[in-house]
């Protein structure tokens, strides 16, 4: 996603431009700030993994030298470089501390775990896209968060390739009425206080197609991608993704 | 077959091979018919054995996904696994009608299956593998029951299919057979009805070919075939009509000829005869001199012979005997003058009547009268003439013949020549044969043919020797020693008869065998012939 949109998408959260529920006003802010912080790791390590493609797909390399810790800093440049935030800066008992702490745990562990295969030799393409990580380190940050913050990356149904993927309820009713509609400003998040038995704040930050994606999610519509799976046939600029977090209060 | 017209023939034909066709087109097409239904119905067998099948590949497709998308979490493998149940049911749906209890079976196992195998994707999707892995071995067990079912399914419905197809191919090899039965019976009817007709056609018109081909080369007694009802018969009765008008041409032909040959020797007779007339009337008048002067003579003599008496009986003898022979001498002479004058004259008066050219009346007459009359006269005539003349003459007369108008006289006269000419070739001949068998006999018929009577003369004489059979009507022609005929018998008859009566005279005749001549009379009077007298 661009990054100038993000930023004017959370700007305008923070300057109370975007809609949200009155009584949760005050909280809003912090948990759109959180928000922001967390999306952003996530797609600073999501870019790394997307910049290191082809050595994790070389069949020659043993050790692709990209261990957790490796992943990590590289995704904390990325993310100082685009946020201009040191994230090891913020207060670590802060709950965006916290949270943020939790996710970069996450991402460790995801690539810690998944070494012995992203090194097998012999094997050129392995399936640990940048698709496959998020996911992966959304399911750690889960397991870590203990029920107080979820990441998700959805999409519409008809995009969605893994059914983990899929949007629940208001995941899918906030992309038909607000963010596939022609009129709903290019960028611009929803978010809003909802009841999952508890009171949540949650957040859909649309992402669209670059040109990197669209080597397998472009066209021509069927042709299969690297992947095996057939292209969506998106164009540069489509919604291709929403990043769905939810802060549990 | 002949008793019909080759129209009709010809339609029976085309009738009878369209109706073998149309036949043969209708079994045709009835098995061909049968056999499509059959065939359909194999088909559709198939068919159904085909959407079983379909229904198993589907539901080991929707299996395959669904394992599938319980390890890839794909929701494209989802998406398969619905469209493999989609394709499950629909099949299913298409086989409901064959087998009803069991597809019904099959429905229940597959709702089992994808209850299960749903929730078993739903645990691995929330990572609960074990919970997963249970679910997706109660579903493994619908799906085993499931495909067992649909096999059996497809089993049954293939051996139908097979069943039918075989009844087909059977069905379809009998057919064929039959229809080359059929296909050579028609055959096998048609050439032979097509031989019968046209044998009916060419057999009678080759006839008639050869009957035209018989009359085109002048034999009009060629056998014309007989006249059918058909057209051929047609032909036969119109070529049947033109032979009788040919050989009635040809006969009218012949009598033309016969006529002109007849006018002809007419006409040269009637010159003959008034040549002979102008001759007999310039002869007569110096022959009545020389008759009489001969008759005045013998006379004038005989005073002579008594005047000169006393002075011849004063001569001495050898001069009186010289006298008296000269006086004989004269005597004789002049007897003999008088007695070929009186010959003369008599030819001379047969002239005359031959040119007279009928001088009686025509009168009502019995003809077996006048002939039994003339014969009578005739052979007594003879008789008397010469006593060893003997004959037997044989009299064959017609009964009921009615009275004819002609010329009693004139036709006795005829009658007369002929009966003499008979009575002198049976003498002569009896006089040269040396067959001592041999009788002279006369032979008279007379018969009515109606508009004429026909009166025939033969004699079993020397005959007449066909040089001569053209100059028999010939005036002054004979072959009788001279003194014996004038040669004017046969040409004052033939005038009699044709000139006089319009009648016909002809002969025939064999050397030492016989002579006929056959006189017809015309019943009713001819234009220029004699008046008629009814005074008989």
């Amino acid at each position: 996603m661009n990054l100038r949109v993000w930023r004017f998408a959370v700007s305008m959260l923070i300057a109370g431009l975007v809609p949200l529920s009155a009584a949760a006003a005050p909280a809003a802010d912090e948990d759109a700030a959180i928000a922001e912080s967390l999306a952003q790791m996530l797609r600073a390590a999501r870019t790394v993994i997307s910049d290191s493609q082809a050595r994790i797909d070389d069949a020659n390399v043993g050790d692709k030298g990209l261990g957790g810790r490796v992943v990590l800093d590289l995704a904390i440049q990325k993310y100082k470089a685009t946020t201009s935030v040191d994230p090891m800066s913020i207060d670590p008992k802060s709950r965006q501390g916290t949270l943020l702490q939790t996710l970069m745990d996450a991402i460790v562990e995801v690539m810690d775990e998944n070494q012995s295969q992203i090194n097998a030799m012999g094997t050129g393409f392995k399936g640990f896209i940048p698709a496959v990580f998020a996911r992966l380190v959304d399911e750690a940050f889960a397991r870590r968060a203990k029920g107080e913050a979820e990441i998700k990356v959805t999409a519409p149904a008809n995009l969605v390739r893994n059914r983990k993927a899929r949007a629940d309820a208001w995941e899918a009713e906030v992309m038909s009425t607000k963010l596939l509609q022609a009129d709903w400003p290019r960028g611009q998040p929803f978010s809003a206080m909802v009841q999952e038995g508890r009171p949540a704040f949650r957040i859909m930050v649309p992402e669209y197609y670059a040109e990197s994606c669209l080597s397998c999610h472009g066209t021509p519509k069927g042709e299969m991608d690297k992947t095996g799976y057939p292209k969506e046939g998106g164009k540069e600029g489509d919604l291709g993704a929403v990043i769905s977090i939810t802060l549990y209060h | 077959m002949t008793q019909l017209t080759i129209r009709t023939r010809l339609i029976m034909l085309s009738s009878a091979l369209l109706l073998v066709l149309a036949a043969t087109t209708g079994y045709l097409t009835h098995t061909l018919a049968d056999e499509a239904a059959a065939t359909a119905k194999a088909a559709d067998l198939l068919a159904v054995a085909d959407q079983a099948s379909n229904a198993r590949i589907a539901f080991g497709e929707l299996r395959y996904w669904n394992t599938d998308l319980a390890v890839s979490q794909l929701t494209l493998s989802e998406q398969k696994a619905a469209a493999a149940r989609e394709r499950t049911e629909g099949a299913l749906d298409r086989l409901a009608g064959h087998k009803p209890e069991r597809i019904a079976q099959v429905r229940s196992e597959l709702a089992d299956y994808a209850q299960f195998a749903g929730k078993a994707v739903d645990s691995y999707t929330s990572d609960q593998r074990v919970i997963g892995n249970s679910l997706l071995a109660q579903a493994r067990q619908h799906s085993l029951v499931l495909d067992e079912l649909l096999g059996s399914i497809v089993s049954d419905l293939t051996a139908d299919a097979t069943a039918a197809r075989d009844r087909v191919v059977s069905e379809a090899a009998t057919a064929t057979r039959i229809a080359y039965a059929i296909f050579l019976a028609a055959v096998l009817a048609g050439a032979l009805l097509t031989f019968l007709v046209l044998r009916s056609i060419s057999v009678p018109l080759r006839a008639l070919v050869a009957a035209m081909n018989g009359l085109i080369a002048g034999q009009v007694a060629v056998e014309i075939p007989p006249a059918g009802p058909d057209e051929i018969g047609a032909m036969a009765r119109i070529l049947a009509l033109f032979r009788d008008t040919l050989y009635e041409l040809r006969e009218t032909l012949a009598r033309l000829k016969a006529a002109q040959a007849n006018l002809v020797h007419a006409e040269k007779m009637a010159s003959l005869g008034q040549l002979t007339a102008g001759i007999a009337h310039e002869i007569k008048n110096p022959l009545n001199f020389v008759n009489n002067f001969a008759d005045l003579s013998v006379e004038l003599l005989d005073e002579v012979k008594v005047a000169t008496a006393p002075a011849v009986a004063a001569l001495g003898g050898e001069e009186r005997a010289e006298v008296d022979e000269t006086i004989g001498m004269l005597t004789t002479n002049l007897e003999k003058i008088a007695e070929h004058g009186r010959r003369a004259d008599s030819i001379v008066k047969s002239m005359l009547l031959h040119s007279r050219g009928g001088s009686g009346e025509r009168q009502s007459a019995h003809i077996n009268v006048l002939v039994a009359d003339a014969l009578n006269l005739a052979y007594h005539g003879a008789r008397a003439q010469n006593q060893d003349f003997n004959m037997t003459p044989d009299c064959d007369f017609g009964d009921g013949i009615a009275p004819i108008d002609v010329v009693p006289q004139e036709i006795t006269r005829v009658f007369l020549n002929l009966f003499g000419n008979g009575f002198y070739a049976a003498n002569k001949r009896r006089g040269q044969t040396t067959d001592p068998a041999y009788r002279p006999v006369l032979k008279v018929s007379t018969r009515d043919l109606g508009g004429e009577v026909e009166i025939k003369v033969r004699d079993n004489g020397t005959g007449i020797a066909p040089e001569f059979r053209d100059k028999l009507f010939t005036p002054f022609f004979t072959t009788k020693p001279t003194g014996e005929g004038t040669g004017l018998g046969l040409s004052i008859s033939y005038d009699i008869v044709v000139q006089q009566h319009g009648g016909t005279i002809t002969v025939d005749s064999r050397v030492n065998e016989f002579t006929e001549f056959t006189v017809r009379l015309p019943r009713a009077a001819v234009a220029g012939g004699p008046a008629r007298s009814d005074n008989v």
